[in-house]
């Protein structure tokens, strides 16, 4: 199976490539970006005002002023503007051997908000996308219960429903950075990752329906396309093959986990399970089964293909990592980022997203000289656990060099790591849960590009 | 099932919806946060075991579930031949971007990750698998990648089979026999290295001045890399 090939480093690329001199630059602080990072406070800068030019033109009106436009439902369903035709998913070619198993990333540069437009949510697929007819459709729930059930899409439209806002996330966001910088696009180094409003049907209320053994600890959900995609998921007092406990942190998730039949208001698209697609708010994405068909409850884990070849981490002690289940706290500036460059001189605010699988975000905290010193942003309200929060702050570029960070504190107090620290404990070649502080360079000429700090 | 079928199916749920709730307190999980959700009655319909088996193709690790059935290395030769040689190599050496079935032995597997040089390129069923059973779940389920699920039960073992033999699992020789009975004493090599996540493994502070002293070792993107493509985003002034 293609599939879950996703390689780190493109074929022929420079494996070596983080020990080589020639990729390294040290930039030796000058006063300058010293005094750059004094700017975020400083709302007095006198360069904004600097080399504004003079509009002498008399105005014209559009053309648009002096004809009539397009009837309703000319577009039934609507389509953004075709200025807007840029704003799209995209793909990396190298990562998989297929588009078919494969993954396609969010365009964060281009949003503005917490919500991720549903033709915009990533996709990941592992025998491609499938068309299931929502008449035909049956979810059963079986194992250690009572009585297992049988529903029907419509069965479980009907029961009591659950809407929240949550982010679901690839482990893989971010997988091609852990050896060295390699994508100069914030689509490519965090667009594995969308945050949408999900609706469905409580797992908790399917298993007081059923009436699940209190002995069962696991259960798994199961698609109904080619790949049939299975991962074993903990509940309280859950065991792993080996008969070790898996921690407490990891076995109340499913508590908060769902049936899904729609996202942001809507049926889910294909591309994103339609009609039903299982939904654990904070783990990683894989195990939000899509096209779900069946979930059972038992009382050991499955140990799944997904679980012992793919969804691993291969640790710097030679140990492989399995159950690494949260998306830990995260962030990223979208703006400035390296898919935009910067308009001169003068006022600009810092934005952002930050988010973390075990609840709410604290503090985003923002420097913009390398991590030395560092200011808190402004939380943009809702703030809600599990979910995207924005962030802003700003910031006064006055031309000179920056290298400019987000860090998130979620409400666990869990402070998300630079890229030294991640490196030091996973490695660099774990693949997944790649969290680390991201840092952007600001060039003197407006450029912004993707860099990493290896010594901090 | 048409809704007019379901609908005869009420009553009996109502009677089941009865036993459940008089059983809430022995639930696994607790529900006293749901205490003001209502109880959900006359929605699904009951299923037995037995029409729920055709569906439940999972094997655990330790076997349990494997179907009746047997294959041979020899059998599954044909088929890899046939079916699964054109994207995993012949020799399992992996082609075209999918997945290899020969990695390094998992003694080098280890020197390596210890080394931080391991690649997924590596990584086979002789360095990157912990148990047999969960080789045939794979395969029946998702096997051949271009038609998934189509292997009869016999051809499943088969291939599971002969990819283990070809990636020199201990004790698959080439007269093994792989059954719901074999496949859960295969040993295979990586088993030992599993480990379960304790939990968050950095402990970043949230410090706020003078953070660090020196300079930062600022590296930028390898040359060696510049030529990859990244998809077609365009460099536009910042709105």
């Amino acid at each position: 199976m293609s599939e879950n090939m996703i390689n780190p480093v493109p074929e022929g690329a420079n494996k070596a490539g983080v020990a080589s001199s020639d990729r390294r630059k040290f930039l030796r602080k000058s006063v300058a970006l010293a005094a750059g990072g004094a700017a975020i406070a400083a709302t007095t800068s006198a360069n904004a005002a600097d080399g504004l030019k003079t509009w002498t033109t008399p105005l014209k009106n559009e053309p648009t002023r002096h004809m009539l436009g397009r009837g309703v439902v000319s577009v039934p369903y609507g389509l953004p503007s075709k200025y807007e035709a840029g704003v799209v998913r995209r793909n990396v070619g190298w990562l998989t051997a297929d588009t078919i198993a494969s993954i396609s990333f969010t365009p964060w540069q281009d949003l503005h908000g917490i919500i991720t437009p549903n033709g915009l949510h990533f996709e990941r697929y592992h025998a491609g996308a499938v068309d299931v007819d929502p008449e035909k459709h049956r979810l059963v729930v079986h194992g250690m219960v009572k009585q297992p059930m049988i529903f029907t899409v419509d069965d479980l439209k009907r029961m009591p429903s659950h809407t929240a806002i949550h982010f679901l996330e690839c482990p893989a966001n971010g997988a091609m950075e852990w050896r060295g910088v390699q994508m100069d696009s914030l689509q490519f180094t965090h667009g594995m990752m969308s945050c949408s409003e999900w609706t469905g049907v409580k797992l908790t209320t399917l298993m007081e329906m059923v009436g699940v053994d209190p002995k069962s600890t696991w259960f798994y959900g199961e698609g109904t396309d080619g790949s049939a995609l299975q991962r074993s998921i903990p509940m309280e007092g859950a065991h792993d093959q080996h008969g070790k406990p898996i921690p407490a942190l990891y076995t109340s998730h499913y508590r908060d986990a769902m049936v899904c039949y729609a996202m942001n208001g809507e049926a889910l698209r294909p591309e994103n399970g339609y009609p039903i697609r299982l939904f654990v708010p904070g783990f990683e994405a894989n195990v939000s089964t899509k096209y779900l068909r069946r979930l059972m409850f038992v009382d050991k884990p499955l140990v799944t293909y997904q679980e012992t070849k793919h969804y691993i981490e291969v640790l710097p002690n030679g140990l492989i990592r399995q159950y690494d289940l949260v998306n830990e706290a995260n962030s990223v500036i979208t703006s400035p980022c390296p898919d935009f460059k910067m308009n001169g001189k003068g006022t600009y605010e810092i934005r952002g997203i930050a988010w973390s699988g075990y609840g709410k975000i604290k503090h985003v905290d923002i420097s913009v000289d390398g991590g030395k010193n560092w200011t808190e942003a402004t939380l943009t309200e809702p703030v809600l656990s599990k979910c995207l929060t924005k962030f802003t702050l700003p910031f006064q570029w006055d031309g000179s060099e920056n290298l400019i960070m987000s860090r998130a504190t979620d409400e666990t107090g869990y402070v998300q790591p630079t890229l030294k620290q991640l490196r030091e404990v996973r490695g660099f070649n774990s693949i997944y849960h790649k969290n680390s502080i991201q840092v952007w360079k600001i060039e003197k000429t407006g450029e912004v590009k993707n860099v990493q700090i290896e010594n901090v | 099932m048409s809704k007019s079928k379901m609908s005869n199916w009420g009553l009996g749920l109502a009677a089941a919806a009865v036993a459940l709730t008089l059983s809430n307190s022995a639930f696994a999980f607790d529900t006293s946060a749901d205490k003001s959700a209502p109880k959900v009655s006359g929605i699904g319909m009951n299923i037995t075991d037995a029409a729920i088996k055709p569906w439940n193709i999972s094997y655990f690790y330790d076997g349990t579930n494997l179907p009746d059935g047997s294959g041979t290395v020899s059998a599954g030769e044909k088929i890899y031949s046939a079916q699964c040689a054109m994207c995993h190599g012949d020799f399992g050496e992996g082609a075209h971007g999918y997945p290899k079935m020969v990695g390094d032995p998992v003694d080098q597997f280890e020197a390596s990750a210890k080394a931080g040089v391991d690649a997924v390129s590596n990584r086979g069923l002789n360095n990157n698998w912990g148990n047999a059973p969960t080789l045939m779940d794979m395969i029946h389920r998702a096997m051949p990648f271009y038609a998934p699920g189509t292997l009869t039960t016999d051809e499943a073992y088969s291939v599971t089979c002969y990819v283990m033999n070809l990636a020199s699992i201990p004790g698959v020789g080439d007269d093994f026999v792989c059954d719901k009975t074999s496949l859960p004493k295969i040993k295979m090599p990586a088993e030992p290295l599993y480990v379960t996540n304790s939990g968050p493994d950095t402990d970043n502070t949230r410090c706020m001045k003078d953070c660090y002293k020196g300079t930062e070792f600022v590296v930028e993107k390898a040359a060696s890399i510049g030529d990859v493509s990244v998809g077609k985003v365009q460099k536009k002034d910042s709105q």
